[in-house]
């Protein structure tokens, strides 16, 4: 959990894979990295066996790249699609059980935060729209009541893709599925209003095909959360099997789901942005908070 | 056989947008070479999904990428492998954040 869980043993460097020694050389720890330097630096994220050309893995890469410190960040996912990349990425995760994300993320934070008084230390909680919005809903909602404070994605394929395709609350109204034959009879889960209601800092609603917006959100999801409260992102990531998309038609799906409905939102409150303008020099925050202080004046 | 993404290095070298990079579903896949000004695959990791010859083609319009077969490859890009790869550090700048 520091620059140092990042070195080889002196003397051990040249037995050491490529891999390895790449990510200690040119990886991201340390320093600061930005989408726009992608493929030039060794990314956290390694090979692993997610099905080629999905969205998801798309997200969880550039939501990786997007941590502002690496080195000091532990993910917590669960059963889902989105633990199989998370767990090949040199990112401590842990993997709660079912639906217990956040009550494991809670009580990590809090640890974290006895244990190192004088260090930042963030905990993101990425799992899927199953794992937050059905299974693990009263541990999610409870995190958000208690402002407990550390970062929530949501991965939302709309389909409990790892199992054969049943609907799940993020699910359309209508989709017929694989599991679901004669259509979803309900609506999708409005989380985002849930998240705003229940008193997150920050909420935003992402689609990958905007690679810089993606880093930007995640940025100020996880910088808000170390001292003004919870943080929510919600993006839409499809599953290109459950919903039979071709894999090089799956940008131009991200495309067409985010004119229909998955327009890019952000709430922030005006403590968040007072805390973005003044310790992180988020100018576009800081002159709304002038404006408003000469207005109270 | 199967296909694997090679990106012409004409046609990229002439804008390097590298919206191809930022694109890929796979982390360390599609790199960019700043001496060559272009973006290359690294051909032991990709998978072969096409993304980013739709994003060339409909975002970027450059219509720089196609897939071929392995065997296929241009000689130089076929030894671009993981093993063969080296990374520059020097031009890490500083991110918004780190101000």
């Amino acid at each position: 959990m520091s620059l140092d869980y990042v070195k080889a043993t002196p003397g051990f460097e040249k037995y050491m894979p490529k891999d390895y020694r790449d990510l200690i050389e040119h990886g991201p720890f340390g320093k600061k990295v930005s989408v726009a330097q992608v493929g030039t630096f060794k990314e956290v994220l390694e090979e692993h066996p997610m099905c080629a050309g999905c969205a998801m893995t798309l997200f969880i890469r550039l939501s990786l790249i997007a941590l502002p410190n690496p080195e000091d960040t532990i993910t917590v996912g669960t059963a889902g699609c989105g633990r199989l990349a998370l767990s090949q990425a040199a990112i401590p995760f842990v993997y709660g059980n079912y639906g217990d994300t956040n009550a494991v993320a809670s009580g990590l934070k809090r640890g974290l935060m006895t244990r190192f008084p004088d260090k930042t230390k963030d905990v993101v909680v990425m799992a899927g729209d199953g794992g937050l919005a059905d299974i693990g809903f009263s541990m999610l909602m409870h995190s958000w009541f208690r402002k407990e404070k550390f970062t929530t994605i949501m991965l939302d394929n709309e389909v409990y893709g790892n199992t054969g395709g049943q609907e799940s609350g993020m699910t359309n109204k209508g989709s017929v599925l694989k599991m679901a034959p004669l259509g979803k009879k309900f609506e999708k889960i409005d989380m985002p209003d849930l998240a705003k209601t229940a008193g997150c800092a920050y909420v935003a609603v992402v689609v990958p095909n905007n690679p810089r917006r993606v880093e930007q959100s995640i940025k100020k999801a996880v910088l808000i959360a170390r001292e003004v409260g919870p943080t929510y992102i919600q993006a839409y990531t499809s599953c290109n099997i459950e919903y039979a998309i071709p894999t090089d038609k799956v940008m131009e799906d991200a495309k067409n789901v985010e004119n229909d409905r998955y327009q890019f939102k952000e709430y922030i409150t005006e403590d968040a942005k007072q805390y973005l303008a003044e310790k992180w020099g988020y100018k576009e925050y800081a002159k709304k908070a002038i404006q408003t202080t000469e207005v109270a004046k | 056989m199967y296909l694997v993404a090679n990106i012409d290095p004409q046609i990229c070298g002439a804008t390097s947008c590298t919206l191809c990079t930022q694109f890929c579903p796979e982390a360390n896949t599609i790199q960019y070479d700043k001496v060559r000004k272009t973006a290359f695959v690294a051909v032991d990791r990709c998978k072969g999904c096409a993304q980013c010859v739709w994003v060339c083609d409909n975002m970027a319009k450059h219509h720089a990428i196609k897939m071929i077969m392995i065997d296929q490859l241009p000689e130089e890009f076929a030894s671009k492998l993981t093993k063969t790869m080296s990374y520059e550090q020097e031009d890490l700048k500083s991110s918004p954040i780190n101000k």
